[in-house]
């Protein structure tokens, strides 16, 4: 339970630090940026309560908000996208998980895993980018920039994982 | 019986809310975004959840004062640049000066207003946070109410105009770069006194657009677009960009300009905010004139 705790909060906070110190300022072609924190949302363990999920989803995504200078809006498409983890992994990978497994290749398999993440960014991105065009509204742009950050985000957390050697050894 | 229908009946009723009840506090956590984002477009006036706080500005400064050292180079290049036209400048200025003493020596009765003078001032800062991709960007700099800073001023880069001060805490301020839909800046051509309205376009950081100038203003591709000084927050003249391309506007009585902006807001670094003291002044004579239509 402990080591739980200490491990989403090791988490959440180099993967805060990773996007606002950095990812932030990458922007590939002037349209791509990576969203990485949201890999901590996504390796919540399986089984962790609605409400828990939801919570702390919006609770990253007001962090990040505040250092990127867009209140709300990462609060809003995170909270979202926590909101449908669990139906979405009920959907993807069945009834028969059992409780406590943190989403992995190993537990979710190849496939499944990365269609968990690819709907889950999907979700967020469209979410974001359509929050943040409510000032700005340009269609062609708005898609290309959706699309273009969904596949960095998507590539990044893919290859993270498969370097995260920790849940591929326990696969727990 | 019905008394026990009754107890059922709010039994399930509870159980159900306890079951979902991570749809309330979805529910609840969405609207409170809501709130954040909508109050913040309307103005950004929100000092806890921006990077002007205390906890997010000193982070932000000390990745500011790390990579600041990464440009040295450039920076240094283009103080050299600047500090070579202000000499140049200088020596002109001198050289009329010579000029017209030569001409007025002889007058006695010359006396300047002594309480007459430039009433703008200048704080120099440091970029610590700052964003170019975004459809909103917004700049953090290290100077803050402490430093003298309030909203509503102008900043500047040793290149041309920035944006406008919007948030401030103690020792940090957030600025809205032209880079942001909401700043729209008065200008004109330089030559010229008719202005337009320039806007960024969303697209690019290194273009903005100058509409509604009037289709009878002259001027040629590679002018200089300069700010227009019909506010308070910039004194005229400060540049803005050049012109790059032009068109009309569906309309048909005004030019749509497109501007190459002369700030690099992707390699920002120091900026100077200035301070005019009397735009308190200005500001509240024209709210008094506009009273009394």
């Amino acid at each position: 339970m402990i080591n739980n705790i200490l491990r989403g909060f090791i988490y959440f906070v180099v993967l805060v630090l990773v996007q606002v110190l950095i990812l932030n300022n990458i922007h590939f072609l002037r349209v791509a940026t990576p969203f990485l924190y949201l890999y901590f949302i996504l390796k919540l363990p399986v089984g962790t309560s609605g409400s828990n999920v939801v919570f702390f989803s919006f609770l990253i995504g007001l962090v990040v908000d505040m250092f990127s200078n867009t209140p709300g809006m990462h609060a809003f498409s995170c909270t979202l996208a926590g909101f449908i983890r669990q139906p979405l992994i009920l959907l993807l990978m069945g009834k028969d998980l059992p409780e406590g497994i943190y989403p992995s290749y190993k537990t979710f398999g190849y496939g499944g895993f990365f269609r968990y993440t690819l709907v889950f960014i999907v979700v967020h991105h469209v979410t974001l980018f359509l929050i943040e065009s409510l000032t700005f509204f340009d269609p062609l742009f708005l898609t290309i920039r959706i699309v273009a950050s969904v596949v960095t985000t998507v590539l990044l957390i893919c290859t993270i994982e498969a370097f995260n050697i920790g849940s591929q050894k326990s696969g727990d | 019986m019905s008394i026990v229908n009754c107890q059922l009946f709010m039994r399930k009723l509870l159980d159900f809310l306890v079951r979902k009840r991570h749809w309330f506090l979805f529910v609840l956590l969405e609207v409170l975004s809501l709130v954040l984002v909508y109050r913040n477009n309307a103005y950004q006036r929100n000092i806890m959840f921006s990077s002007a706080n205390v906890i997010t500005g000193y982070l932000s400064s000390v990745s500011g004062f790390v990579t600041s050292y990464l440009n040295l180079r450039e920076i240094n290049r283009e103080l050299l640049e600047r500090n070579g036209q202000l000499e140049m400048e200088l020596l002109e200025l001198q050289e009329q000066l010579e000029v017209m003493r030569a001409d007025t020596v002889l007058f006695a009765g010359f006396a300047p207003d002594s309480t007459e003078q430039f009433p703008y001032s200048f704080v120099m800062a440091d970029v610590v946070n700052n964003s170019v991709t975004h459809l909103s960007n917004y700049i953090t700099v290290n100077k803050g109410r402490k430093d003298g800073v309030e909203p509503d001023m102008g900043v500047v880069s040793e290149r041309g105009v920035v944006g406008i001060v919007s948030t401030v805490s103690d020792h940090f301020s957030v600025v809205i770069p032209l880079l942001n839909p909401k700043f729209k800046l008065s200008c004109k051509v330089a030559g010229s006194s008719y202005f337009g309205t320039l806007s960024w376009n969303g697209r690019n950081a290194r273009f903005a657009n100058l509409d509604e100038l009037p289709r009878h203003v002259e001027f040629e591709k590679g002018d200089t677009v300069v700010t227009s000084g019909y506010s308070a927050i910039f004194p005229a003249g400060i540049i803005v960009g050049k012109v790059v391309d032009f068109k009309k506007q569906h309309d048909d009585n005004f030019y749509s300009l497109e501007v190459e902006l002369a700030t690099n807001f992707q390699a920002l670094n120091n900026v100077r905010i200035i301070k005019n003291y009397r735009q308190a002044e200005q500001i509240n004579t024209e709210r008094e004139a506009k009273k009394n239509d």
